[in-house]
Formats: structure tokens, sequence, C-alpha cells
């Protein structure tokens, strides 16, 4: 039990480096349909994580939740984000707010600033997940700061979902996940915000004939 | 000591019989990929075998550095070399020095090279030496840090004890996270370093892209064989420092003829393994244009910084 116990956490662990990898991708991807891919794929390592810790904690309701996260982040929000991105005529991003090299500094950062934070609240943690609390929260900031840094609709969503994943995996860390209830609540919040936020795009696309938001700045009564 | 002494000159023998063998198998790997026949895996040794009998021509410009270079950069390379475990975990020469005098017996090379470069004074070799001074200033802090990821995990920096600790399962039950993170900016900082696709193309002359070739371009002769077997020379360094690090096992932990020879068989098959990916590697991508290779260096960078983090945040 204590071995098996020691490599599941092992595990958890891994896979939440994993995610965290991910966002580090995210943020040095220019390419908007490549950045809706690793987003699909940091989903994906999301359901693995839940998995593995619904089958160490015996806790079944976590595998609904993975399922429901596979089933809305890896295919039904990619594919609506790709459709959005197919009727723009921007594939990649060329002017950011903060240029690739600045921003992965800037990541590594947060991921420092994430470790501090978390650190006088690990010990009093006795969840075989408690390490990737501190991963979690990097990977909340990092989603945060990809929506700063990005000037096109379609990447500002990718940094609102990372946010999200990243409250996720805080959840599952911290507490072995929220009730089914409020989870399936937050699914279906992020499922309608995903879909609003594609239709107000192609309306910003069809207005400005771009889907860079800092042409809102400009707008008047 | 005569024991320590035999040591030091297999282990210098079989690097130098290794690195033309590891360029010439990338070359031939490229060639079937590109469904070409290819030169034999023996022709770099043929290569060599001419240069060194070619006269060398040396421009009336040049100083003495320019003479100086080729024989500092191929003793450098192989005095790094020589701190590398091979195929016997604990080197006799480990008392000289850890991985940190691995990576600035390296950089010593790079840095008479790129003064090399400019010594004569044409317009390629500065324009050459200026890139690899970018590339160069960009690696070293990469490859720094995920060494520094390594060593935390093992508790040192002394190369022979690392490989020693982890080809003896010491430790294992380690966090893989730090090592993964290492081990892909290692790889990366491996293909930069030694000048292969995704940074430069050793196979082109063309003076819009080249960075290695441009440096050496005046080059000729004896002068330019030493410099060719220690860009082999410092691949090899680097291959080894890959594979003795992330995968030592097969390596000799005692001093007995079995438990070498098994080594160096391991050596040679860990080797060439990485050699056939590096081959597979620079088939897949194309090269990168000269300011995207900070983009890519800069994430080298991260995955080493990450890997360091994560030995602190997963340390439980």
């Amino acid at each position: 039990m204590q071995i098996s116990s020691h490599i599941g956490s092992q595990l958890v662990d891994l896979c939440s480096a994993l995610l965290l990898l991910t966002c580090f991708a995210i943020v040095a991807q220019r390419r908007l349909s490549a950045c809706v891919d690793l987003f699909a794929l940091q989903s994906a390592f999301l359901v693995l994580t839940a998995a593995l810790v619904a089958f160490l904690t015996g806790n079944h309701h976590i595998y609904i939740a993975a399922g429901l996260t596979g089933l809305i982040k890896v295919i039904i929000i990619p594919r609506v984000l790709k459709k959005v991105i197919e009727r723009l005529n921007v594939k990649r991003e060329l002017v950011m707010n903060v240029n690739v090299p600045a921003g992965l500094l800037i990541c590594g950062a947060l991921v420092m600033l994430a470790f501090f934070i978390t650190q006088p609240i690990l010990p009093l943690g006795f969840l075989l997940t408690r390490d990737s609390l501190a991963i979690a929260f990097a990977i909340v900031l990092i989603g945060f700061f990809t929506m700063i840094a990005r000037q096109k609709a379609v990447s500002q969503m990718v940094g609102f979902l990372v946010m999200e994943n990243g409250l996720f995996l805080g959840a599952t860390a911290a507490t072995y996940g929220m009730p089914l209830i409020v989870e399936l609540g937050v699914f279906f919040d992020v499922l309608i915000a995903v879909l609003i936020a594609g239709i107000y795009t192609n309306r910003l696309q069809d207005a400005f004939d771009s889907a860079d938001t800092s042409h809102l700045t400009v707008l008047k009564e | 000591m005569l024991q320590a002494i035999i040591l030091v000159v297999a282990q210098t023998i079989v690097l130098l019989a290794v690195s033309p063998f590891l360029v010439g198998l990338i070359r031939k790997v490229k060639a079937r990929l590109q469904l070409r026949r290819g030169a034999s895996v023996l022709q770099p040794y043929a290569d060599l075998a001419k240069l060194f009998r070619k006269q060398p021509v040396v421009s009336t410009t040049t100083s003495w550095i320019f003479t100086a270079t080729p024989y500092i950069v191929f003793a450098s390379t192989l005095a790094a070399g020589l701190l590398v475990p091979i195929f016997v975990s604990r080197t006799p020469l480990d008392f000289a020095g850890n991985i940190i005098a691995v990576v600035y017996l390296l950089a010593l090379g790079t840095f008479f090279l790129m003064l090399a470069g400019l010594d004569a004074g044409s317009p390629f070799g500065g324009m050459g030496s200026s890139r690899e001074a970018i590339v160069a200033s960009l690696t070293e802090p990469a490859m720094i840090l995920s060494i520094f990821a390594i060593a935390l995990t093992k508790g040192s920096t002394n190369l022979s004890t690392i490989v020693h600790k982890t080809a003896l399962l010491e430790g294992i039950a380690m966090d893989p996270s730090p090592y993964l993170m290492a081990l892909a900016a290692l790889l990366i900082v491996a293909l930069a370093e030694t000048g292969r696709v995704p940074v430069d193309n050793p196979a082109t002359h063309l003076e819009l892209t080249m960075i290695h070739e441009a440096m050496v371009l005046e080059y000729s002769g004896r002068y330019l064989a030493l410099i060719e077997w220690a860009a082999g020379l410092k691949l090899a360094v680097f291959l080894s420092l890959i594979a003795n690090v992330f995968a030592p096992w097969g390596i000799a932990t005692t001093l007995a003829p079995t438990a070498m020879g098994i080594g160096l068989l391991a050596y040679l098959l860990k080797v060439s393994g990485l050699a056939v990916l590096i081959g597979i590697l620079e088939s897949m991508f194309a090269k990168l244009r000269l300011f995207r290779v900070t983009e890519l260096l800069g994430v080298a960078f991260i995955l080493a910084l990450l890997g360091l983090l994560f030995f602190y945040i997963l340390r439980s």
C-alpha cells in the first residue's frame, strides 16, 4: 500500500507536470489552430490526472467529472474553436503584447510565484495530490497571462480555458474534486461561455474584419 | 595508478574512434530517409585521413590565434570528453573536474573558434562568429540549469557520482519530472551546440544560413581535419552525456573485464541509437530562421527551469 500510493502520487505529479508543460507550449505557439490542439492535449492530460486520482482514492464521482472533461474540453470546445478559426482571415498571431521569449520568462517567474505562495499551505495537507496545488495555481496564472499577452479573441479564449483547467486541477488536488452538482454547473458555464465567445468573435470579424480585441477600445457610443 | 592511466588512454581511444563514426551514421540515416544510398558510415574517417595529408594554407593576415585554435579546440573538447563517464561509471579523472567544468571546457573551444573566425578578417568568418555568439550565449544558461536540476536530484555535481548512483539504482524512487524536463532541455541544447538542423545545417555552405561552417571557412589541411574531428568529438561528448546521465544502465560499475566489455557494447549501442534519433529529427524538421532560434533556445531554458522548479515543488 505504501509503495503503490507512492508510485500513484508520482504518476499524478508527472501528469500535472505535463499539464504545466502544455501551458508553456501554448504560450510559445503562434498558430491559432495549434493553440487549440495544445489545449485539447492539455485537457486530455487533465482527464488522465482526474482518472488517476479517482482510481487511487476510490472517489467514483471524479470519474464522471473526468468523463465530462473529456467530452466537453477534448472534443466539443476544440471543434467549436476550430470552426471559429475557419471563419477568420488570420491563421497565426504575429503581433503580441509581449513577445514569445519574454512571455516564456514571465511564465517561469509566475511558476516560481505560485510555488512560493502555496509553499506555507502544503505541509497542512495530507492528500496524495497536494503537490499539484502549486502547479494548478501556476496554470491559472499562466492562463490569465495568456489572456493579457494575446490580442486575438481566439487565443484569449484559449487562455480563459487554460485558467479553467487550472481551477479544475486545483479543486482535484486540494479536495479530491468539488461536489458533482458544482462540477456540472461549471462545465455548463464553460461550454456556454465558449459558445457565446465564439459568436462574439464572429461578430468582431464581421464588424472590424479582424479578431483583434484591441479594436474594441476605440468603440464609442 | 597504472590501471587509471590505462583507463584514461582507453577512454581517449574510444572517444576519438567513435566520433567520426557517429557523424557518418547521422549522414547515412539522413540519406536513407531521403531514399538515397548515401556514403559509407566510414566516410568521415577517410575524409579526416585525406585532410591530414593535405598541406594547410594560412592567410598572411592572420595572427597566432588562427593556427593555435584547432589545437585548443581539439584539446579542450577531448578534455571535456575525459570527464564524462563513457563505459566505466567512475572515470579516473573525476577528481579533475565536475559537470560545470565540462560545460566550460566546451565553451572554451567555442570561444576560440569565434576568435579564429574573426581573425582572418573575412566577412563570412565574422558573420559566423556573431551568430555562434548568439547561440552559445543562449545555450549556456539552459545547459547549466538542466545540469543543476540533475545535480540536485542526485546531490552531487560530479558526473561520475551522478552516473554511478543512477547505474546502481540509488534514489530511483525520485520523481521523474525534473529528469524528463532536463532531458528535453539537454537534447535541444545538444542540437544547438553541435550545429544540427533546427539551428544550423552541417550539410550546406549556403552563406545566408551557415554558422559553424562560416567560422571555419578559412581552414584547410590538417587544421580543418582537427576542427572537424573536434566537432565530431563534441557531438560524441554530448551524446555520451545524455546517454549516461539519463540511461546509464549497462555501464561498468566495477573494473572487471567482462563488465567493461558489456559497458563498451552498451555505450556503443546507446550513442548509435541517439545518433539515429538525431538523423531522424534532422529529416523531420526544417532549419529555423536565425531569429526564431532564440525562441527554441528560450523553450530549452524554460524546460530546464521547470525541471529545477519541479524538484522543489514535487519534493515530498
